[in-house]
């Protein structure tokens, strides 16, 4: 840990260029609104005040901290035991399990909140049986307890995902160690390996956190709208009112997505992670014994029938002819992927050179903000990290308003505006979707051991040679967490999307979704295009899964 | 490291692939932002480009809201050539900031209003090809498993039987739930509209952001009653679910439409489709079981199905009211503002006092009590109070407040603050006064 | 303390086709310091971990104190190991660390500081307990991990290369205070190792291993001096090696290159043995002509000080001989031939 090298100065100056043109540029543009008088467009702070005053926003700002703790609290206690089962045992179909745990975050838009409500709603299938055998009902998804209840089953796998690679990536002397002084079980777990595992946990917590503060998705579709996010929305996208308050909650949004991120970082801070001193190793896999196998099974399988039937009831949506107001649809029928089969074809591409161009953004970038921000001693490194974060606090709205403000006016040779080229969606998309590679590969990194690093420079390789052929492979893990990350929730992303896309030609999967979804007819043809989406993020992620653990038997992990 | 450099390969081939389908730029390519679903675009493109050999039509599908701002960000380059949409109140938008170009349609046959709304803008910038009226969805299996009677008129969802029952869309969300509530503000009268409108809402389930968001929970049967356009039922009918539909009789009749976008790059093509959107072909279309929406030339109607509601005939949908389009539109913001503060902000304090003057009127049909009558009519009272006149909401100092003036009067924010803190405490006060009549006519 | 004695008894184990283990058994005696020793891979490790209740025998018994402890999990069978990492716990403190086997024990408070006190004083560590173990020196680390080890009093103590990751020096002064701390703690302890010298110097037996058999167990010089097989005579020290077959009925060993060697009375000579014998103990002399037996050609000559070491070819052969050197000596040049006399009882006849 010395000073910077000009490497590193040019590295931190192209990504701080990088965020400033695509993310501080055009989302600044659209919110110094927040800051200026109506009217007069003088600058004041009166907005601020008034945001404080009025009893909505206020009530809105606490039922979101509330929705968001209690997200994590629910979300942990759903990840947990995958993440453990899958990474602490000899557990067959652990890449499956992966796999399967990581679906919920594949939400496509509209349908997937169908589906939920056609299970879980008042009148949905669980309740109708519930209220035919028991007679009463669970109000699953009224309130916030709803938006808590759907949350964690959206954004649990942020946790599943980092906890489950930070577990990987502890040296199994570590756990030994403690077995050997005695210690078992749950202690065990509670007093060496989960907190070895923090980076990652608090990598995947924080991030529940914040994406369930920034959500607006979710409370809209219960309609439950005193939370800030919903508010921001509704008042950004009201037509014809000049209302600076939309704004301002997205300041206040931003500003506390970058605190929730600071203190997750402060209970990081100062401590030693790295673990993996002999350079991997990973935790033993314990054999189960029968017993513990079927109790395995059986908590992995009813997690994931819960976390799943999302996407359970995508499927009979996709499938079905008729579907309301019963257990079941009505009859099914194929005629929904017959209507979309034609013209998946182009959304398939599409979808998957974005997202995958998008995901590979993000992991370059995030590999290397992490990578200055701890490992050297920039000035103001951290801000890189914050900025790159606060992206998660920016609603898709404002950024696709800003882009269009940005790079509409900018011409190319041809005469056609920048913002009009694919590429910008990609560009939108990596932003918004870098938060989640960052926190994988920041995570990572935390728990590489600098020796590992000096040992490289000892042996005559530079900083750069080091970066890639020492930390890169180590970091393998978590870089293609976040790489899945990235890639499968930017292959459903929308809202800054449906801004961007200039025509059916290159428009994503979940563009052709919402066209669909707009009408009774559409539903059953949107939901077998969700299933088509899901799948194919999954078939990705899968792979993207085989290949870690091929990665990591390579590394001579497991046993 | 060979297949991630194949894998690369394919995955730049792809782009490439994808840009050079993003660069065709044809010389009858028609393009068109619209918030209608493909099941309404689609046929409309097919029969277009049928009509207008050579010509494509690019659709551009956008919510409204989206839409709006994506013509307003992208003036200086402008690649657009219409905007297509339902709400009225966006065009109105759109047509202040001079984002639309004013046109003549050579069709012929069309009238001037339908129902007691004008077809066409007045000052020709956009055009009404499509008519649609407000009405109430409801799913009969749901109605019968919670045993709800069939509804007829607003004043049938203020009734116990449909306490939580009923969904609506936000009027400032959904530009044509505003125009119904603004027909009910001007059909009764803004004090009496007022508590038809919170009488009504006491007995809301939810009040959704977005228009789809009703019609698709009453489908769903996740809530029995909706408060929606008709071509929501009548296109939910034709995919199979069991929906049924009805008009009040006091309705409106509002047309969606169509406008061509200022500096249009192909203008021409633009004025084809208008042309064909209201010429005989273009109206039939509108008939087909996924749209469903009423065409604007009455002489269409004959090609119609036996059952298919005509507004220019039919008795129950020709008793309609005058409706006062400059008074809806020097009103707008405030009449969205009161709603969301006082009902959809507050919707489960109004609710609790609804249900409780629900039970005191349970209680009062099987033992009168003067008392308890009293005060739930005080409560009712309290619950009807608004905190603005019909004057005042269309005051310019209003209309300040909202659209940003250089008149210093106070802020949206203010009046927010005001108008919230206001509901709450009625609400309050109502419910202690129900609660006690309830106490009294036990 | 009471040391337990330990007894591994006809173990087997393997994972998947590669046999780790095969038939091993070893009884070691109550307070002794005993090495596994081998070469990497020969399961010298991997027979630790069994110990200590990670690994798992297909077949055998492992017995510490009389009582069978194969069936135990790891964290009940009171046997303290310390890893070649060291594995100190980088979220806890020295002390921390040190108390944490304590603390599973739910010793009261009091007794847990006190224990790690002295456990902390007995490595010389009493200072720096608030530290984190990043803050420390290899050295340093290596001794929290034995103090965390004794803390806990286990029956026996295990020690897993615990000198690998330290420099040279240092190496040698920690391997004493080691053995030190042992004979102090009385503990019966196993210090797996793969360097002979360590062996020798510090432990009272040693068990050699190769490809996962035991080879010969014994006190250091009983295998320097009695090497069972070729593997541990060469694996202890130097030896030369030479081919070869019986003659005369099998009381003359006659070398590949001719040479002939007598074969004392009642000594078994295995099936393809090889002469083996220790440089230091043959000695040079002049070439007499009629000799039957070793001579050969001076190649190179090493002066080392206190000897000189000669390499002699035999034919295709070729062997070390050390001689003492005092002042004065006159040496052997390059090129001279010379006869080689080993000392009685000397020569060895030792197969694979």
């Amino acid at each position: 840990m010395r000073g910077a090298t000009p490497g590193q100065v040019a590295a931190a100056a192209l990504i701080a260029a990088f965020l400033a043109v695509f993310l501080v540029l055009p989302v600044g543009t659209v919110m110094y609104v927040a800051f200026t008088e109506k009217g007069t467009g003088a600058f004041t702070l009166v907005n601020f005040a008034d945001f404080f005053r009025t009893e909505l926003f206020v009530r809105s700002l606490w039922n979101s901290v509330y929705v968001s703790a209690m997200s994590v609290v629910w979300a942990s206690a759903l990840a947990l035991p995958l993440a453990i089962v899958t990474t602490r045992f000899a557990f067959r179909g652990a890449a499956l399990v992966q796999t399967l745990g990581f679906l919920p975050l594949i939400m496509p838009p509209f349908v997937g909140a169908v589906a939920m409500q056609l299970l879980f709603g008042r009148n949905g299938s669980v309740n109708l049986l519930l209220d035919e055998w028991l007679g009463f009902k669970v109000p699953f998804m009224e309130g916030l307890n709803g938006v808590i209840f759907v949350q964690s089953l959206h954004y649990f796998p942020f946790i599943l995902i980092n906890l489950s690679a930070s577990l990987r990536n502890i040296d199994r002397a570590m756990e030994e160690a403690a077995q050997n002084l005695g210690s078992s079980g749950l202690r065990l777990f509670r007093r060496i390996v989960l907190p070895l595992a923090m980076p990652g946990y608090l990598a995947g917590a924080s991030l529940v956190f914040v994406k369930v503060f920034d959500d607006l998705a979710t409370p809209l579709l219960l309609n439950v709208k005193d939370m800030l996010a919903p508010q921001a929305y509704l008042r950004v996208t009201s037509i014809g009112i000049a209302d600076p308050m939309g704004y301002v909650i997205s300041v206040v949004l931003v500003v506390a997505s970058v605190g929730a991120m600071w203190l997750s970082a402060l209970a990081t801070r100062g401590r030693d992670f790295s673990t993996t001193q002999r350079g991997g190793g990973g935790l033993a896999r314990r054999q189960l014994s029968r017993g513990e196998a079927v109790l395995a099974w059986g908590a992995v399988g009813l997690i994931l029938l819960l976390v799943l039937s999302p996407h359970l009831g995508l499927l009979l949506l996709s499938f079905a002819t008729v579907w309301s107001f019963a257990p079941l649809p009505d009859g099914y029928t194929t005629a929904h992927y017959a209507r979309v089969f034609g013209e998946s074809s182009t959304y398939i591409a599409n979808t998957l050179v974005y997202a995958s161009l998008a995901g590979a953004i993000d992991v370059v970038l995030g590999t290397a903000i992490a990578y200055l921000v701890l490992r050297t001693r920039l000035v103001a490194r951290e801000w890189l990290d914050w900025t790159a974060m606060a992206a998660l606090a920016i609603p898709g709205l404002v950024l696709g308003i800003g882009y269009l403000r940005c790079f509409y006016g900018v011409q190319l040779p041809g005469g056609q505006p920048l913002a009009t080229l694919w590429i910008m969606i990609v560009l939108a998309l990596a932003i918004r979707r870098l938060p989640y590679a960052l926190r994988a590969c920041h995570a990572a990194m935390q728990q590489i051991s600098a020796s590992l690093e000096e040992a490289a420079e000892n042996l005559g390789a530079d900083k750069a040679r080091t970066l890639r052929r020492v930390v890169v492979p180590l970091m393998t893990g978590g870089i293609l967490a976040g790489f899945v990350t990235s890639f499968s929730t930017a292959a459903v992303e929308l809202s800054a999307t449906l801004m961007l896309v200039q025509s059916n030609s290159d428009a994503p999967l979940a563009y052709g979704l919402y066209v669909f979804m707009q009408s009774a007819a559409g539903r059953g043809p949107g939901a077998a295009l969700g299933v088509i989406a899901v799948l194919l993020v999954a078939a990705c992620t899968l792979a993207a899964h085989l290949v870690a653990e091929r990665d990591h038997r390579r590394k001579g992990g497991s046993a | 490291m060979q297949t991630r450099r194949a894998l690369a390969g394919a995955i730049s081939a792809l782009g490439l692939l994808a840009s050079m389908q993003g660069a065709d730029a044809q010389a009858g390519k028609v393009t068109v932002v619209t918030s209608f679903a493909k099941d309404v675009t689609d046929p409309v493109k097919r029969a277009f480009e049928k009509a207008v050999p050579g010509v494509v039509l690019e659709v551009q599908n956008r919510n409204t809201n989206a839409g709006v701002k994506f013509l307003e960000e992208t003036r200086a380059g402008n690649q657009v050539d219409l905007f297509w949409a339902s709400a009225p109140d966006a065009f109105e938008v759109l047509k202040g900031k001079k984002l639309l170009q004013a046109y003549a349609p050579k069709a012929t046959g069309i009238p001037e209003k339908v129902g007691a709304y004008p077809i066409n803008d007045r000052d020709g910038f956009y055009f009404g090809f499509a008519a649609s009226g407000y009405g109430i969805m409801w799913n009969e299996r749901y109605a019968r498993a919670n045993r709800l009677p069939e509804p007829r008129e607003w004043q049938d969802l203020a009734k116990p039987a449909f306490h939580d029952h009923v969904s609506i869309a936000a009027p400032s969300r959904s530009g044509t739930t505003h125009l119904t509530i603004e027909a009910i503000l001007q059909g009764e009268g803004w004090d009496k509209g007022w508590r038809t409108i919170k009488e009504m809402a006491g007995n809301f389930r939810q009040v959704t952001e977005r228009s789809f968001g009703v019609p698709e929970a009453v489908n769903s049967g996740q809530v029995g009653v909706g408060i929606v356009i008709d071509f929501f039922a009548f296109s939910a009918q034709a995919s199979g679910f069991p929906v049924k539909f009805v008009y009040p009789s006091v309705s409106t009749i509002v047309p969606a439409n169509v406008a061509i976008v200022a500096n249009a790059p192909n203008r021409a093509g633009a004025e084809a489709f208008i042309e064909f959107l209201l010429s005989p072909a273009g109206q039939e279309v509108l008939l087909e079981p996924s749209i469903r929406r009423l065409p604007v030339n009455p002489a269409v109607y004959a090609k119609a199905p036996a059952d298919y509601p005509n507004p220019f005939t039919d008795p129950r949908l020709g008793k309609l009211m005058p409706f006062d389009a400059d008074l809806s539109e020097s009103r707008t913001a405030a009449v969205d503002t009161l709603f969301d503060q006082l009902v959809t902000f507050q919707l489960d304090a109004l609710k609790a006092v609804t249900k409780a003057l629900h039970d005191v009127d349970a209680a009062l049909a099987r033992k009168d009590n003067a008392a308890a009558r009293r005060l739930a009519g005080e409560a009712r009272d309290l619950v009807a109070a608004m905190p603005v006149t019909a004057a005042q909401a269309a005051s310019p100092e209003m209309r300040a407040a909202f659209a940003g003036g250089s008149t210093k009067g106070a802020r949206q924010a203010e009046l927010e603050q005001q108008w919230a803190a206001f509901g709450r405490e009625r609400y309050a006060q109502a419910r202690q006064k129900a609660e006690e009549a309830l106490k009294l006519a036990r | 303390m009471t040391a337990a004695g330990i007894s591994i008894r006809g173990v087997d184990l393997s994972y998947g086709p590669s046999r780790i283990l095969r038939d091993v058994s070893i009884e070691v005696a109550p307070g002794e310091l005993f090495a596994f020793l081998g070469p990497s891979g020969c399961g010298k490790t991997t027979l630790l971990r069994l110990i200590a209740g990670f690994a798992q025998a297909d077949r055998g018994t492992v017995e510490v104190g009389g009582r069978d402890i194969g069936r135990l999990p790891p964290w009940k069978r009171d046997v303290g190991m310390v890893f070649q990492s060291y594995a100190l716990w980088p979220h806890m403190s020295v002390r921390r660390n040190v108390a944490f086997g304590l603390e599973e024990r739910r010793l009261p408070r009091a007794e847990v500081e006190r224990r790690v006190d002295a456990a902390l004083e007995r490595v010389g560590l009493a200072a720096l307990g608030d530290r984190k173990p990043s803050q420390l020196s290899g050295g340093q680390q290596q001794r929290v991990a034995v103090a965390r080890t004794i803390a806990i009093e286990p029956k026996v103590l295990l020690l897993d290369e615990p000198l690998s990751n330290l420099d040279a020096k240092l190496r040698v002064q920690v391997r004493r205070e080691l053995r030190d701390l042992q004979q102090r703690l009385g503990i019966t302890t196993i210090f797996v190792t793969h360097d002979q010298e360590e062996a020798n110097t510090i432990c009272d037996r040693i068990a050699v291993m190769n490809e996962g058999v035991v080879q010969q167990v014994g006190t250091p010089i009983e295998l320097y001096a009695r090497p069972a097989n070729l593997f541990v005579a060469g694996f202890l020290g130097s030896a030369n090696m030479l081919e070869g077959g019986l003659v005369e009925g099998g009381r003359v060993f006659q070398t590949r290159g001719g040479a002939r060697v007598d074969v004392p009375a009642g000594t078994f000579v295995p099936a393809s043995a090889k002469l083996v014998f220790r440089p230091q103990d043959a000695a040079l002399g002049p070439v007499r002509d009629d000799a039957l037996g070793l001579s050969g050609v001076v190649v190179h000559r090493e002066f080392l000080g206190a000897t000189v070491r000669y390499g002699i070819a035999m034919g295709a052969d070729e062997i070390a001989v050390d001689a003492p050197f005092r002042s004065g000596d006159a040496l052997l040049d390059v090129g001279a031939r010379a006869s080689v006399t080993l000392a009685p009882g000397a020569a060895l006849f030792l197969g694979p």
